[in-house]
């Protein structure tokens, strides 16, 4: 058995020498005539205000973010698990090869549901759209 | 079924030491380009062809007829007007992260398919993280979204990278638990293992085809995978009536074709892992494995394409509720309940 990250590499070579070669293909046969109307970015045809590099926006995700790394790492450790999971069953019994996990996930789960009630996995609306509204403060 | 990987193959087949580095880089090499070309050219049929055909077949309208049978010519004159076009570069983008994202889409797409088995023998490589090294080149297509949206300077191309994110985040950890659970039958990371482990019988001629078996889990697999990749009612990303086109609205000529190129290797990258984890991978009666590999990849294509034309699409704030508070727990659920049934089966 020889080493299959020597084939994968090989699929990487190739993988970013089909777009670069199209990239090459397309550049000689293309025009290039920048104009000043032309190269304005496409806002449904607004004058486009300010760049969107510098505008202030809720991405409202923070907590979300923070939650997905909490599961990402949660389905690193459960993977590993998951492949001895039928042999450990026949070797040590069920209850020990399933209840830490049900620990493990259980905890997770009460992670989930106090995120869940304080709302870190909902839409936040704008204030302007909740004034009046008294679910937020 | 098992058989030795492509490169091994094509050593023994040229008559080279397969026990050679130097060899096995150049058979890697030609089996990666063999690889490489059998999916352009799948996706080449798909994009400017059957995507059209499938959705005017939907909508009561007749696409693309003009040139050559069926119109299959028109993916010959695509490619080159495509391809011909002025690559218009807008005023303000942030230029090595603007060229970069066409790139890291279109190529981290391709990597998948190595470790995915295509029947007769056809496999690049099969190493024994198989499941999780094509978990983790599948989600790597969402830096270049970001990439995409941030460069561009525009704030609609701003929020599709934004929105992308948001829904990556929400619907990965369903699909990955999802797919874990897979793993608690088979028993092994390696892809050529867990296709395996569905050859045998369930129930008379009935294969153990993990979609037979955990029916719950294929559907929720699919409907992650619909997230996963974009498509409908999973499109906010690129939500053609309210934010122009997403990340993908200041790029034109060869940068569009390989973001849209990415998309589509993306799509038949779900396609082939939700053959190889739920469908047998290559198996099937009397037809070559290639080809039933194929049949079903194109399958889960023709359902991503349905879902486009038939299913609305979600709002931003019900695509994350939808994530969070129903995939995630529904897909814990399915862990622990396959853990059960499984470890009640051994013993």
């Amino acid at each position: 058995m020889s080493n299959p990250w020597i084939a994968i590499g090989a699929l990487a070579v190739v993988a970013l020498a089909i777009p670069l070669t199209m990239m090459a293909v397309s550049s000689l046969l293309r025009p290039s005539v920048p104009e000043q109307g032309k190269r304005t970015t496409y806002e449904s045809g607004e004058v486009p205000t300010g760049s969107s590099q510098q505008i202030k926006f809720n991405i409202q995700y923070y907590m979300v973010a923070l939650l997905f790394v909490v599961f990402d790492i949660e389905t690193v450790l459960i993977f590993p698990w998951t492949v001895i999971y039928s042999d450990a069953v026949a070797e040590v019994g069920m209850t020990k090869a399933l209840l830490p996990m049900v620990a493990f996930i259980g905890i997770l789960v009460v992670g989930l549901g106090w995120a869940w009630r304080n709302g870190a996995v909902q839409w936040v609306r704008s204030p302007r759209a909740t004034k009046g509204a008294d679910t937020y403060e | 079924m098992q058989s030795a990987p492509l490169p091994e193959t094509l050593a023994n087949l040229l008559r080279l030491d397969p026990n050679s580095t130097v060899v096995m880089i150049v058979t890697s090499l030609i089996g990666a380009a063999l690889i490489g070309t059998l999916m352009m050219t799948n996706t080449a049929l798909a994009g400017p062809w059957a995507k059209r055909k499938i959705t005017a077949a939907f909508t009561d309208r007749i696409a693309v007829d003009r040139i050559g049978p069926y119109g299959l010519f028109i993916i010959v004159a695509d490619a080159v007007r495509l391809l011909s076009k002025e690559l218009i570069v807008p005023e303000g983008v942030d230029r090595p992260a603007w060229d970069l994202a066409p790139l890291v889409i279109a190529s981290t797409a391709l990597l998948g398919f190595a470790v995915i088995p295509m029947g007769n023998g056809i496999q690049l490589a099969d190493p024994e993280v198989g499941l999780a090294y094509v978990f983790a080149t599948a989600s790597m297509a969402s830096v270049g979204l970001v990439m995409a949206g941030y460069a561009s300077n525009n704030k609609y191309s701003f929020l599709g990278g934004l929105r992308a994110v948001a829904q990556n985040l929400a619907y990965e950890i369903p699909l990955i638990l999802t797919g874990a659970s897979v793993v608690i039958f088979a028993g092994s990371l390696q892809m050529s293992e867990i296709v395996a482990a569905q050859q045998q019988s369930l129930i008379g001629p009935l294969p153990s085809w993990y979609a037979f078996v955990n029916p719950f889990a294929f559907v929720l697999f699919m409907i992650a995978n619909l997230a996963e990749v974009g498509r409908n009612p999973f499109d906010i990303p690129e939500a053609p009536t309210e934010i122009v086109a997403g990340y993908q609205t200041e790029y034109s000529s060869v940068y569009f074709v390989l973001i849209y190129l990415g998309e589509f290797i993306h799509i038949f990258l779900g396609g082939a892992i939700i053959a190889t984890i739920f469908l047998g991978g290559p198996a099937g009666p009397v037809l070559p494995g290639i080809v039933w590999f194929l049949i079903k990849i194109w399958g889960v294509f023709l359902f991503t394409q349905w879902a486009r034309s038939a299913v609305p699409r979600v709002r931003i704030d019900q695509l994350i509720e939808i994530g969070w508070k129903g995939m995630l727990v529904l897909s814990l659920a399915n862990l622990l309940l396959t853990a059960v049934i499984v470890g009640v089966t051994v013993q």
